[in-house]
């Protein structure tokens, strides 16, 4: 029995992301883990890229004629997009971590998903016409 | 009340030792006002004598016949027919997750039993520690002659099989235990407070709430284990748990 | 029985899990900021070099840059040690972890700031 307690776990480290057959608060874990992944890889290249500013106009004007691409654009919507679910989902679960409206995590769970879908489609418009 | 008998094909996990797992289909009439454990009773006794599953009191209270009925944790004793399936349906059923399976949809829950000792949860307490209304704090001080209850959890392990933190490691001490945990207290035991505040306790949770959602007996283990935070913060902070 | 679980002495855990819960609070008002200043204090917006250095030489805005800096790195990592945790990674592996993660943390924020000053010093 003690041999199955704290083993390193290298076999099944994905199994979180297994939600057959489960409610919403286990698709609100899974997104909120998804999108924090996503946004510490967009740290991580927002700040490398930023130090093009300290080389001089050139090397971070022609970072910003990448940023027309409209692939670009539709990369920056994911961050968007992902950065209003995770910090709503975030504001959820430090409501519900300190026992605020725990019986209406799913309710919750709803708008938080309602304002990041529309706040994501308001972006898409603004950036995209722009 | 329903008299006429539905088919339904009950799709059973079978595993052997080290064979490998699959799944017999077993076709019988039922009445669909009948439980899945009467089905899978039925199914053991008529077609295959070598099925093996636990069951005991068969009203919800001893925790024995948790299964997953198609892929949803349920105590198989008051899960409707009627609920998972219809006339001509068909019903997968498998062992609980996240425990070793000794044989068919029979677990190992040694574990969750010896976990929940170490915690120090109590299957028969005062009404006074854990009163029956929900929303009524607890008052620890018994008084003589109090009445006594079974406690809420039924040590069932639904909550560890929905977990999908108990899923991923074996360590994680899960839902009924932390909740376990909260019948205690942490004032009163620093072992405790340790298991409660470590590397597999209160902070491996996040807030998936599956727990709550197929725990049959109103334990709520979620809310505990919020509750538990904030007595293990308040302990850190001013010296004492909430 | 043995107890394979050791405790922690020092309430490392719950006081990272606090840390991360105030920086988020935080994150979603500093964000905010961020965004809203960035896209709306500067004539014409940020659309190249020159205006991006323009827009440094308000001490302000570079408070306001390193603010936001220093509640989202600490956030962030804190939350991808969550994350690794679920590894479960010996007491060995989880203190080498700790230690990683604090020193990448602790680089970003330094080159961050640095980086904040030196683009203000180019205006």
């Amino acid at each position: 029995m003690s041999e199955r307690e704290n083993k390193p776990n290298t076999s099944n480290w994905f199994m979180w992301f297994d939600v057959r057959h489960r409610d919403i608060g286990d698709w609100a874990f899974v997104l909120h883990r998804l999108t924090a992944l996503g946004l510490v890889l967009y740290l991580g290249m927002h700040l490398i890229v930023l130090g093009t500013l300290t080389l001089g106009p050139d090397a971070f004007n022609s970072f910003i004629d990448l940023a027309h691409n409209p692939l670009f654009i539709f990369g920056e919507l994911l961050v968007v997009a992902a950065a209003l679910y995770h910090g709503l989902n975030g504001l959820r679960v430090g409501l519900t971590s300190f026992g605020v409206a725990i019986p209406y995590q799913k309710q919750l769970w709803y708008v938080v998903m309602a304002i990041a879908v529309i706040g994501s489609i308001i972006f898409a418009i603004s950036m995209f016409t722009a | 009340m329903s008299t006429s008998k539905w088919d339904v094909t009950f799709l059973v996990y079978r595993k052997k030792g080290q064979g490998t797992p699959h799944y017999d289909e077993f076709t019988i009439k039922v009445n669909p006002d009948e439980y899945v454990l009467d089905a899978i009773e039925r199914i053991w006794a008529y077609q295959d004598r070598s099925l093996v599953f636990a069951h005991a009191c068969h009203h919800s209270t001893c925790g024995a016949c948790g299964m997953r009925v198609n892929g949803v944790e349920k105590l198989t004793c008051i899960t409707l027919i009627r609920d998972v399936t219809a006339d001509g349906g068909k019903v997968k059923v498998d062992p609980l997750r996240n425990f070793p399976i000794i044989s068919d949809l029979t677990v190992d829950m040694g574990v969750l039993y010896t976990r929940m000792d170490e915690v120090g949860h109590r299957p028969v307490l005062p009404l006074s520690e854990e009163p029956a209304e929900p929303g009524v704090k607890p008052v620890k001080i018994a008084a003589e002659g109090d009445i006594i209850r079974l406690a809420d959890c039924i040590e069932c392990g639904l909550c560890i099989s929905a977990c999908p933190i108990a899923n991923t490691t074996s360590g994680y001490l899960g839902p009924a235990v932390l909740a376990g945990a909260l019948q205690h207290g942490l004032d009163s035991d620093q072992h405790l407070f340790s298991l409660v505040e470590g590397e597999n306790g209160v902070w491996r949770c996040h807030s998936a709430f599956e727990c709550t959602e197929v725990c049959p007996s109103y334990v709520e283990p979620a809310g505990k284990i919020m509750e538990l935070r904030k007595q293990v913060i308040w302990k850190r902070i001013f010296g004492i748990a909430k | 029985m043995n107890n394979s679980i050791s405790p922690p002495k020092s309430g490392q855990n719950t006081w990272l899990w606090l840390l991360k819960m105030v920086t988020g609070l935080l994150i979603v008002l500093v964000l905010s900021v961020h965004l809203i200043v960035n896209h709306y204090l500067p004539e014409g917006g940020l659309m190249r070099y020159e205006d991006v250095i323009a827009y440094f030489s308000n001490p302000l805005v570079v408070l306001m840059e390193i603010v936001f800096l220093v509640t989202v790195v600490p956030h962030a990592l804190i939350g991808v040690r969550s994350i690794i945790l679920d590894l479960n990674p010996s007491k060995g592996s989880t203190r080498l972890i700790n230690w990683i993660l604090a020193l990448v943390g602790a680089t970003a924020i330094i080159y961050g700031i640095w980086l904040a000053l030196t683009v203000a010093s180019l205006a």
